[in-house]
């Protein structure tokens, strides 16, 4: 039994990694960033190339990502998000368009392939970070076999969670993220820096995605498509869980995970994907807005 | 877009000659192409695209007049493809191995349990299916019927509900994955992963249509031409303008007395038959049916072609689909190319959505504007309304 919900949460903390950044510029800003993906694969790559080319570990790596996708993300809001503010669908395709780009310079190693220059570590091929050894060896604590790297990832995600909701909920900066959610032109008008708050939050949101790649470079193989598949489960977390509510991606996050988890045992795992969806669908239709949201814009 | 003041009549007329003229235009370039161009192997390419090119205007109707995106257009593509690939396969001389008169197809036999009866009705649990599939016209009925059934389904609880803007997409986005996985998961009815491949080919009256042949490129582009001309005709009728209506703002309509769900829902699924419609032409043209018709990829790189194209526009979508496709193919050829092209799509959709959000068409539009405000000369008019 608790290795199933062990399961379960371990799915259900890589839901929420995904999902964070997206309830930030999804939930907060209105952009359906599809280049999230691609941002998360810029972490990875990013875990990557600090290990081959710098020697750094996964603690270093952390921060790094943070930084480089955030700085991307930075870049994306400047010449692509900022021009779409309300214009949600055209975010959607505008930054499909960034991520196909990003994908493909990551293939071509930022064009350096054509004039015949490889780096290691970029490329069309598949890619691996090592993890410290500390955290691949299971361990036993009263009869329950603990994953040590899996459980890295619950506690990083929760400590995120925890931050993200002290940044929105206990900070000035926050308070105007929050104000501008609920409507830009007033808050604007309060004297807010509607835009520099727009893209320092944008950042953020891009900033976790990094985070996010990170972690997952640690048990999945590292290549230029690895961003397009978490994505739409991103999506689907943050839009059930409700707009703008940190609260409600959480929860959606830990359910969805479970019921993918409960279901995996019981059938298979293709099945159990289905399933999600199918409740995804369900709980969209029953509420559109989401299991917790607030009316706004 | 129209506009109703006198001054402007000259442009609007400029503008329908021009409209009609495109029309007629493409028509006649689609089906004359083949005696330009004798290359079969070309023209079975271009046959696939004009397939795309149709599934340009499923979305035009549903996104651009109905003003639903839906991002499982997909789906409905797939359901038609796997209809008619289930007949197909079952005429394929592959289903007849087994030296017996009943067709069975081939990756069902392969993963039979030893012992098992090998006919259709209980080779394996879900078998049974297929067996109404063994009449051609039966798979070619459903690859329309069950797209537009499950599209009212579907449409009918999405839009009764009054769910709408980008739930709508995110809702058909979840359901065209949920199905992709039903698919792989039944892997012995529909060969999972793999899709259905080695298929027959389209028999009508005793006439085999080998994709690779002058006459199949003719089925796909006329059906193609019939379509578009269908299209364009009903977003002329009245339903279509009152559908328009409801895209531009459904408080109004639902107001004036307008069942806003039921237009929604018609066109809905009128745009996912067609896209059925799409799906049916391309197997018969390309030969296989996979669930990578259900990718996520896919039905967003349709909705592209048709943002590139013209979202408004019916023949500006399937232009789009066209022309993207068939330039994709030819630098293709070139290792280096391909690669450089991706890098370029990914810029023109990004750049298409920024500076030119109503695509190629809203472009043409604009051209045939300036040229009709150049020929009244010195009579200065006020802006064509937009």
């Amino acid at each position: 039994m608790s290795d199933i919900i062990f399961i379960g949460l371990s799915l259900s903390s890589i839901l929420l990694l995904i999902a964070l950044g997206l309830s930030i510029t999804y939930g907060a800003m209105g952009v359906i960033n599809m280049a999230h993906g691609e941002l998360v694969m810029i972490g990875a790559y990013t875990a990557v190339l600090a290990g081959l080319h710098l020697n750094l570990n996964l603690f270093f790596a952390l921060p790094l990502a943070f930084v480089t996708s955030g700085l991307a993300g930075l870049v994306i809001e400047r010449l692509v998000i900022r021009r779409l503010y309300g214009r949600i669908i055209d975010t959607l395709l505008a930054t499909w368009g960034v991520a196909i780009l990003l994908q493909q310079l990551v293939r071509l190693e930022f064009g350096l392939s054509f004039l015949g220059i490889h780096v290691e570590g970029l490329g069309p091929g598949l890619q691996n970070m090592t993890v410290p050894g500390f955290l691949t060896q299971p361990f036993d604590i009263a009869g329950i076999t603990i994953q040590p790297y899996r459980s890295f990832i619950i506690v990083v995600t929760l400590a995120l969670t925890a931050l993200t909701w002290w940044l929105m909920y206990r900070t000035p900066t926050g308070v105007q993220v929050r104000a501008i959610m609920r409507n830009p032109q007033i808050a604007a008008a309060c004297g807010i820096d509607v835009r520099r708050v727009s893209a320092l939050t944008f950042a953020y949101g891009s900033g976790l995605a990094g985070v996010a790649g990170v972690l997952l470079a640690g048990f999945k193989t590292v290549m230029p498509e690895m961003g397009a598949a978490v994505v739409i489960d991103g999506f689907l977390v943050v839009v059930v869980g409700g707009v703008g509510s940190l609260l409600g991606t959480l929860l959606s996050a830990a359910v969805l995970g479970q019921i993918n988890g409960v279901f995996a045992i019981l059938t298979n795992d293709i099945l159990a994907r289905a399933v999600v969806f199918g409740v995804v669908i369900a709980l969209i239709l029953w509420r559109p807005r989401g299991l917790f949201s607030f009316k706004s814009r | 877009m129209s506009d109703t003041t006198a001054s402007s009549a000259t442009p609007n007329r400029l503008n329908r000659i021009a409209d009609w003229g495109i029309y007629a235009l493409f028509i006649a370039v689609v089906l004359g192409l083949p005696m330009l161009m004798d290359d079969v192997f070309w023209l079975n390419r271009i046959a696939k695209y004009l397939v795309y090119g149709m599934l340009g205007i499923a979305i035009a109707l549903s996104w651009g007049y109905a003003g639903i995106l839906n991002l499982g257009q997909g789906l409905f593509f797939g359901l038609g493809a796997y209809m008619t690939a289930m007949s197909l396969k079952l005429m394929s001389s592959t289903s007849l191995q087994q030296g017996s008169d009943k067709p069975v197809p081939d990756f069902m036999l392969w993963n039979a349990e030893p012992g098992a009866m090998t006919d259709l009705c209980c080779i394996n649990k879900g078998s049974f299916l297929w067996i109404p599939f063994q009449h051609q016209w039966f798979g070619l009925a459903m690859a329309i019927v069950l797209p537009l059934i499950v599209a009212f389904i579907l449409s009918s609880s999405i839009f009764r509900l009054r769910v709408s803007g980008v739930y709508v997409a995110i809702i058909t986005l979840a359901l065209v994955l949920l199905v992709r996985l039903l698919i792989i998961d039944a892997q012995p009815v529909t060969n999972g992963f793999n899709g259905l491949t080695d298929l027959g080919w389209l028999t009508i009256g005793g006439f085999e249509f080998d994709p690779y042949m002058v006459q199949t490129y003719y089925v796909v582009a006329g059906s193609l031409c019939l379509v578009l001309l269908l299209a364009r005709w009903l977003v002329s009728t009245r339903a279509g303008l009152i559908l328009q209506s409801t895209r531009d703002d459904p408080t109004r309509a639902r107001y004036l007395g307008y069942d806003v769900a039921a237009f929604q829902v018609f066109f809905f699924t009128v745009s996912a038959g067609i896209a059925g419609f799409a799906g049916m032409l391309y197997v018969v043209a390309a030969e296989f049916a996979s669930p990578s018709f259900m990718d996520i990829t896919f039905s967003i790189s349709m909705v592209v072609w048709a943002a590139v194209g013209g979202r408004n526009s019916l023949i500006g979508a399937c232009l789009g689909a066209i022309l993207i496709n068939t330039i994709e193919a030819t630098v293709s050829e070139t290792e280096v190319f391909k690669e450089a092209w991706k890098l370029i799509i990914g810029l023109i959709f990004v750049l298409v959505v920024l500076y030119m959000p109503r695509g190629l068409a809203g472009l043409a539009r604009d051209l045939t504007g300036w040229l009709g405000q150049r020929r009244r000369g010195a009579d200065p008019m006020p802006k064509a309304a937009e």
